[in-house]
């Protein structure tokens, strides 16, 4: 019995040590970074050393916070409605595509499903020729801009959200249908014999059962969103109304100096939502990955 | 209250170029009040049929009628009728009230007191009161159930349509609800349309029972009448546990000859006597098939060693070897053979009592008044038992 419980102690010593040594190896780029970011010199020490008692400084902090904080603004009112509406739209087209039977629905299926493989590049042109040229929304809704808190930018920001929403589209509505396809048939016809229209089964039935798959899309397309340096770029550049990867992508650029320290404070401020995110749906996500 | 009406209802699905025909022909009448069991073999057609009283799938050609009026186009939300699922299909988000009130909210105006009292009320029916602010993954399957029902019956349909709901339930519960679901339909008097393939449950619950078979309808008619008088084998077989024997028979002259090798036909032959009444129905020369009930064959022990010779005394008593038993309790299975060169088998329902043991020899008595003859082609049915017994069943009606 002694023995026994000896060896599963080794196992188990074995088993924490090699979780302990992958923890430090996934985490020590993040805490190189933030060691970067708090120290006078970057170049001083090992990158991954802390600061010297003199060497600390959060001045690096302050000059990214100031220079990406408009940016930050910009990135929330760019990415929350352009996840919301992707995945509500996702949601929507899933359950009219898979749920509903109709007539000629399968070849529009293909077009939505052939619209993930689309690549970034390929729309770059079409998309600032569209906005710039066809629909310049600046423009075209130049009566809203008298209006307090809005701005003439925030018409660009609108040919963003509206870009991202119909790029999300595709991917969403193929994670919707395919957590939609195991909902079981019977329920549904149980819902139309109760005397419910499609509409109301939607919003009765359906959007209350996709909890956990919205969490997933959610997540998904935030990141996504957030993270999107190349459509900021074609439809606005780095104007007023950037979002935060823009002036990221020119923090701490100089002549004279490489700026890692203001570059990976700049880095942390701008992933930080995304993380957020990430733990505020966490559990929902995890129900929704494991259907 | 409804009279449900199929008139030719046929319905076809495509596949490819091709299409496929899930329900053939079929006509019918569901009465007022009345409680109709849809039975037969997996795919055969009756869970269509049923989908298509429900109006979730269209019917191809024939007319559907609720009250003389045609309902083929009636949207299912429009159609006033219930149903009951296999699955139950619970809304799982939904309490158990949340999922009776659902259908009422949905499809009346009725203010939120009178919904509530109209859940109230059917909750204590099906004596699930306790259970309303639950939610369906909280309960058993007997509750699920009884959820499933109250959801159906708290709208007071015209008709319950039902899709093999007690198929999930245990053995016992099974029973019990049976019956409570007869004495419920009984109470309400809605007309009922109840879909099974256990034809213990069609036999049981049953006004009168329907036979589906590869989407034909093979005969409608009560219980016992389809038990006692079956329009064709295959309602022979599929009514009535154990299944009906069958022998294949050559009709010659007033013997009808069962032989599994043609070369030597006085070894194995079994020949039974074509009964006096019987002998219009068949023809000579053709091909028929005997069937007659396990519990119309008695089995008595033989009198000693015997030869094993297809033919004994009498001309209805055969000699046979006991293969296997089925101890049921209240009854044997006893499953037999006629001899080591005839191996065609058959079984008989034996008192619980008696004593057969596998490789006995016994002597098993197929009264003249207890078999049927089917048509060796079509199968209808050319001669049904002796006509005391089913007057006897049709005075009982």
């Amino acid at each position: 019995m002694l023995v026994l419980n000896r060896s599963i102690g080794t196992q188990r010593l074995l088993l924490y040590g090699m979780l302990v040594a992958l923890a430090g190896f996934y985490l020590l780029p993040i805490e190189t970074g933030l060691m970067t970011s708090i120290k006078t010199n970057p170049l001083s020490t090992a990158p991954f050393l802390p600061p010297g008692p003199d060497g600390l400084t959060l001045d690096k902090w302050n000059t990214a916070f100031s220079q990406l904080s408009t940016g930050l603004i910009n990135s929330i009112v760019l990415a929350v409605p352009a996840t919301v509406f992707s995945a509500l739209f996702g949601s929507m087209a899933a359950y009219g595509l898979t749920t509903l039977n109709w007539r000629g629905q399968l070849p529009i299926l293909v077009l939505f499903i052939a619209g993930i493989f689309i690549p970034y590049q390929a729309v770059l042109i079409p998309l600032s020729k569209f906005w710039a040229v066809y629909v310049p929304l600046d423009e075209l809704l130049a009566a809203l801009w008298g209006l307090p808190l809005l701005e003439p930018y925030h018409g660009d920001l609108l040919a963003l959200i509206i870009s991202h929403v119909a790029y999300g589209i595709p991917i969403t509505t193929l994670l919707f249908r395919t957590y939609y396809r195991n909902f079981s048939e019977e329920m549904i016809a149980a819902a139309q014999l109760d005397g419910a229209t499609p509409a109301r089964i939607y919003w009765r039935i359906m959007l209350p059962l996709s909890v956990p798959m919205f969490a997933v899309t959610l997540i998904y397309q935030f990141t996504q969103v957030w993270n999107d340096l190349l459509f900021a770029l074609v439809v606005m550049g780095p104007s007023e109304g950037a979002p935060v990867t823009v002036p990221l992508s020119q923090l701490g650029a100089s002549l004279s100096e490489i700026g890692f320290g203001v570059r990976m404070a700049g880095a942390f401020i701008a992933a930080l939502p995304t993380i957020i995110v990430y733990i505020i749906f966490g559990e929902q996500f995890a129900k929704g990955v494991a259907t | 209250m409804a009279t449900l009406e199929l008139d030719h209802v046929t319905k076809g699905f495509d596949d490819g170029d091709e299409t496929i025909i899930a329900v053939d022909d079929v006509s019918m009448t569901i009465d007022d009040g009345e409680f109709l069991v849809l039975v037969g073999p997996s795919g055969c057609g009756k869970s269509t049929t049923l989908r298509m009283m429900a109006g979730l799938e269209t019917v191809s050609t024939g007319a559907l009628r609720l009250d003389d009026e045609v309902i083929n186009d009636v949207k299912p939300k429009d159609r006033e009728v219930a149903m009951v699922f296999q699955s139950y299909a619970l809304y799982p988000h939904m309490t158990v009230s949340g999922n009776m009130r659902f259908g009422l909210e949905e499809s009346t105006d009725m203010s939120d007191e009178r919904i509530q009292s109209r859940v109230t009320e059917t909750a204590a029916l099906l004596d699930i009161d306790a259970l309303l602010d639950r939610k369906p993954a909280e309960l058993s399957g007997g509750q699920q159930q009884r959820v499933a029902l109250g959801r159906a019956i708290v709208r007071d349909p015209q008709v319950f349509l039902m899709d093999e709901p007690l198929s999930n339930l245990d053995a016992k519960l099974r029973s019990d609800m049976r019956t409570e679901l007869q004495r419920l339909q009984e109470d309400l008097g809605t007309t009922t349309v109840y879909v099974t393939h256990d034809q213990t449950e069609a036999m049981t619950m049953g006004d009168r029972i329907a036979i589906l078979n590869d989407g034909r309808l093979q005969q409608v008619a009560t219980p016992l009448e389809a038990y006692h008088r079956p329009a064709n084998r295959f309602v022979a077989g599929f009514i009535g546990e154990p299944s009906m024997n069958f022998f294949e028979m050559d009709v010659q002259g007033e013997q009808l000859i069962h032989s599994t090798t043609q070369s030597q036909p006085h070894e194995d032959t079994v020949t039974y006597p074509l009964p006096q009444d019987a002998r219009h129905a068949v023809a000579d020369g053709t091909q028929v098939t005997l069937g007659v009930r396990p519990a119309s064959i008695e089995v008595t022990q033989a009198p000693g060693p015997v030869e094993f010779v297809s033919k004994v005394s009498a001309d209805h008593d055969f000699e046979a070897v006991v293969d296997v038993v089925e101890p049921m309790g209240n009854e044997n299975n006893v499953h037999l053979s006629f001899s080591e060169k005839n191996h065609t088998t058959f079984v008989a329902t034996t008192d619980g009592e008696s004593n057969v043991a596998t490789g006995q020899s016994v002597i098993a008595h197929i009264p003249e008044s207890a078999i049927h003859l089917f048509d060796g082609d079509t199968g209808e049915a050319l001669y049904n038992r002796s006509h005391t017994d089913t007057e006897a069943v049709e005075s009982v009606q």
